[in-house]
């Protein structure tokens, strides 16, 4: 299992006529855990997307290892080289069971093993709708560690204890920071920032502090 | 009984009858895929972009039905990129409805082509199938199933999700325009079976009592053939039996079983318990930590 340096390059993203993300630099590196906090609409989730291909990027350039995406292809290995947990844990339009939502990460056996550890081992032929909030982050963080155990080599996780309890919340921290490969952590739980190796503050789309 | 077996020796009604079960196998999978769309309003755009082809088809003596059937493939290809939109396809279906719609009247203005006869070909008729429609069904039936089967997995994920889709590997943007095609093609051809304004009744109805039924979109694909064939079968005898039109009774019928399905309290198939040993309950008592990450 290894893990890659991420650096992003004077990313600027914008939805429509507003800036998200302005002009932002950033180094992570290889194995790093790097804690991304800050307010409300500060661009985080999107610069997170935008290095994952899933929001245009207006200016700059996001580099994973050393492969900065521009073409269909790399963006496609790209989303294999980095786990991905979303901010918005839809239970879909169309039903879906746990069990081929864990399937999807590349390597069922570990995120099966994964959702037994967090709890949800039992939810396998149900449908993702059927869930409850907690229940089903558990269920989108086990994929992510399938994806991780699949040869991933960055997780980027977007507030993933925010559905959580206590326990959880605290049992989710220890297993992201002890993940062998490179992590950024969108969140605004402060235990989890402070379990990671550095925090980066995003504020109206700009970088603030490190 | 005897009636119905004379009716039944009668070609029209056989080659009725079994155009109307390879619509029930295929079309439903289609609707199924327009409800994961969340297009129901597909037939509107696709009737009149049928309506363009079978137009231009007229005006320049190329075959009307393959005409509009090529002209619902092409437009079906052109709606894809709108799927990359936030807001999805329905907008855009209404767009191309419109546009169709006029670019056909302005060619059968145009062309001094009778709008009469354009119109009749949408209305469609069971009982008035050739053999080159059969033809065309079992193509296209064939293409369905090796869609749906060759990407079963993949469709689920784009079903559900298109980022998922995207960051499971899944190539969203090449497998949204085959399914549009698809679906853009079966619409064409149940219009030519049924009509336009019965087409409904062998793609979006099984399918909606498949959505009510199913728990993923596997078992919904099953209920789907299943209501399919049971609507078909008996509508289409029921019509035969009673000597009415059969796209009005097969819609009833169609119509009746979906409704069935909505007596069925809501979630009563979403909670059955997993078969999978790893999945009983209590299983889920196992320390994780460090171990879920060392594969």
């Amino acid at each position: 299992m290894s893990s890659a340096a991420i650096h992003f390059d004077r990313v600027t993203c914008r939805y429509g006529r507003r800036t998200a993300v302005d002009s932002v630099v950033l180094d992570v590196g290889a194995g790093e855990h790097l804690a991304l906090t800050g307010t409300n609409g500060s661009g985080k989730s999107t610069l997170l997307r935008a290095a994952l291909g899933l929001h245009p990027l207006a200016g700059g350039s996001v580099t994973v290892g050393s492969v900065a995406a521009r073409t269909r292809a790399q963006w496609a290995a790209r989303r294999r080289q980095v786990a991905w947990v979303p901010q918005r844990l839809s239970p879909g339009r169309f039903p879906l069971l746990v069990d081929e939502l864990l399937d999807s990460g590349g390597h069922p056996p570990a995120a099966r093993e994964a959702a037994a550890g967090l709890g949800v081992a039992g939810l396998g032929s149900r449908p993702l709708h059927t869930l409850s909030g907690g229940q089903l982050q558990r269920v989108f963080l086990s994929r992510a560690f399938g994806a991780v155990a699949a040869g991933a080599q960055a997780l980027f996780a977007d507030e993933p204890t925010a559905a959580l309890d206590f326990a959880g919340q605290e049992q989710v921290a220890r297993l992201l920071t002890r993940l062998p490969v490179t992590v950024v952590v969108v969140s605004h739980d402060r235990a989890m920032a402070r379990s990671c190796d550095r925090v980066a503050e995003m504020a109206a789309g700009q970088l603030r502090v490190i | 009984m005897y009636r119905l077996v004379d009716l039944l020796a009668l070609p029209a009604v056989q080659r009725g009858a079994a155009g109307l079960l390879i619509a029930a196998v295929a079309l439903p999978i289609a609707g199924v895929f327009i409800i994961g769309l969340d297009i129901i309003a597909v037939r509107f755009a696709v009737m009149h972009v049928a309506l363009l082809g079978i137009t231009v088809g007229l005006l320049t003596g190329a075959d009307p039905t393959l005409c509009g059937l090529t002209a619902c493939a092409l437009a079906g290809a052109g709606v894809a990129p709108f799927a990359r939109r936030p807001s999805g396809l329905p907008g855009a279906m209404g767009l191309l409805m419109t546009f169709a719609i006029a670019g056909a009247l302005l060619v059968l203005s145009l062309s001094g082509v009778n709008a009469t006869g354009a119109f009749e070909l949408l209305w469609g008729s069971i009982l008035a199938v050739r053999g080159v429609d059969l033809v065309v069904l079992g193509v296209l039936a064939v293409a369905v199933h090796l869609l749906y089967r060759r990407h079963r997995r993949q469709l689920a994920l784009l079903l559900f999700d298109r980022e998922l889709a995207l960051c499971s590997g899944v190539p969203a943007d090449a497998l949204m325009l085959a399914l549009l095609v698809v679906v853009a093609v079966a619409i064409g051809a149940a219009i030519r079976l049924t009509g336009a304004l019965l087409v409904d009744a062998l793609t979006i109805l099984p399918a909606l009592g498949a959505r009510a039924l199913g728990r993923s979109l596997r078992s919904m694909v099953i209920w789907s053939v299943v209501l399919g064939l049971l609507g078909s079968t008996v509508g289409f005898t029921v019509a035969l039996l009673v000597d009415q039109p059969p796209g009005p009774v097969l819609v009833l019928v169609a119509g009746a079983l979906t409704l069935l399905t909505y007596l069925i309290p809501e979630g009563a198939t979403d909670a059955r318990p997993s078969r999978r040993r790893a999945d009983r309950p209590g299983d889920d008592a196992v320390p994780v930590d460090d171990r879920v990450w060392q594969h």
